[in-house]
């Protein structure tokens, strides 16, 4: 026991305290965080475009359905069976080392890499979740709108995506929270995020408890407060359902 | 106001309404009636587009609304509809349920769309529920609201489907009433319902449907107390 804790303390100093290593922790956590947000924020703006669009398609009748709505449903279904239907470390490599092949490997291009990457992933699970909420909503309402003279996209804007958006805000939470830890993987291209940070540590000192139990609580942490800012913003949307 | 000619729809191989010819006045009070499935519904739904016919052409204040150069967001402006299940805008409150169309349309000014929100509540006495969420009201109090979110439009014509079929009965008096006062102040209206004593008293036509296509028309003494169509009169038989 004593033995196990003299180790524990060791571990401990050399993973933290050792070379300032806490640096690498602390970047780590900045740039997982980063990568998250605004991967969120693109895989968002992408799935609901893609929803609005695979909705506004299966709604219409079949001979109402204008050329460029086919186009773009088509187009919106290869991304999704492409994107889903691929691993993203899969989409993660061959962003960066097919498409970006010539990019230098600075922090700015990787992180910009790993944004676009997980974006795009992302964007394909929201853009069902998006859409299974829209679908969620009784037609009555798309019909209360358009009798009032407002066209699909208003209708959709004002009445059926904040309805939608409430319905699928514990989905959107899942996958935020997947999004999160799944930007682990960025270490594959070299990225030093959270998990990288770790392991430049485990590598430099030999020490692998501390390190990746330090980075397990780092990630539950993160994940936990995710879950209380979702609770807090959820409440805040169901005020329209307390009778 | 309203010319139908040769209408046609059919779901699938479902023929739900057949060569429908039909015109309505202005100022006049149409009230549809019929079995379930005869396609009443369908051919109200009809007339400001909710449905697509397949054949057939509608033709409002002038305009030929199914021919497709016509931009049917603007026909719909001009016709307020009601629905059976209201259809109140779930995530807004009842005020911005009425300002959203005039104030996103750009017909009135936040300011204006207010205070013509407020007007139109205190004309159904629910003033005191602007503020609130649809979810807290009623049935009757829902389709009252949904009525003046309609009216909101200021339209030539209101189509009513099936109105109060889904509310409590006592609850269909207050909306029956306000469907009276509105016929008074002489609004064009078409009502498909089941309640005949509002076709009886208020209607100033009454058409039976059946199978789709119009079974008999008349005024509504006659066409309650001198039914000639023998489906009219077995339905009339059941109902009354």
């Amino acid at each position: 026991m004593e033995a196990w804790l003299e180790n524990l303390r060791k571990g401990f100093y050399q993973t933290f305290i050792l070379k300032d290593n806490y640096m690498y922790f602390v970047k780590g956590i900045r740039i997982t965080l980063l990568v998250t947000v605004l991967a969120l924020i693109l895989g968002v703006v992408l799935g609901v475009l893609v929803a609005i669009i695979r909705s506004a398609h299966d709604q219409q009748p079949v001979k109402k359905r204008g050329i460029v709505l086919r186009i773009l449903n088509v187009i919106c279904k290869v991304y999704l069976t492409v994107i889903r239907g691929t691993p993203m470390m899969v989409q993660l490599l061959i962003m960066w080392f097919v498409i970006w092949a010539g990019a230098r490997a600075t922090d700015g291009n990787l992180i910009r890499c790993a944004v676009i990457s997980f974006g795009i992933n992302s964007g394909a699970y929201v853009a069902e979740i998006v859409r299974s909420g829209i679908m969620s909503i009784d037609k009555g309402q798309m019909e209360a709108g358009r009798s009032l003279g407002l066209n699909y996209v208003s209708t959709m804007r004002f009445v059926i995506i904040p309805q939608a958006f409430k319905n699928v805000l514990p989905a959107l939470g899942n996958e935020l929270i997947t999004l999160l830890k799944e930007t682990s993987i960025v270490t594959v291209i070299g990225l030093k995020d959270l998990t990288k940070g770790a392991m430049i540590v485990q590598a430099n000192t030999y020490q692998a408890f501390v390190p990746f139990i330090a980075i397990a609580l780092i990630y539950l942490l993160l994940v936990l407060l995710l879950s209380w800012l979702l609770g807090k913003m959820e409440r805040r949307l169901r005020q329209s359902d307390i009778r | 106001m309203i010319y139908v000619k040769d209408l046609s729809k059919s779901f699938g191989d479902n023929q739900v309404i057949s060569h429908i010819d039909a015109h309505i006045e202005p100022g006049e009070k149409v009230v549809i009636v019929g079995p379930s499935g005869s396609g009443k519904s369908t051919f109200l739904r009809c007339l400001n587009l909710l449905e697509q016919p397949d054949r057939g052409t509608i033709t409002f204040d002038g305009e030929e609304i199914t021919s497709s150069s016509v931009d049917i967001n603007k026909v719909r402006r001009h016709m307020g509809m009601v629905f059976q299940h209201f259809n109140l805008f779930a995530n807004l409150t009842v005020k911005k349920n009425i300002m959203l169309a005039p104030v996103q349309l750009k017909i009135m000014s936040k300011a204006e769309a207010e205070e013509e929100a407020m007007r139109l509540l205190k004309l159904v006495n629910l003033e005191d529920k602007a503020d609130v969420y649809p979810v807290q009201l009623s049935g009757g109090q829902k389709q009252r609201i949904a009525i003046v979110r309609s009216l909101a439009m200021n339209p030539k014509v209101m189509l009513f489907d099936e109105p109060t079929s889904a509310l409590d009965p006592e609850m269909v008096g207050e909306v029956l009433e306000l469907m009276k006062q509105l016929a008074r102040d002489g609004m064009t209206m078409v009502v498909v319902t089941h309640e005949m004593g509002f076709a009886r008293e208020v209607g100033t036509r009454v058409i039976f449907m059946d199978e789709g296509v119009i079974k008999e028309e008349n005024t509504p003494r006659e066409f309650f107390e001198n039914p000639r169509d023998p489906r009219l009169k077995d339905f009339l038989s059941k109902i009354l």
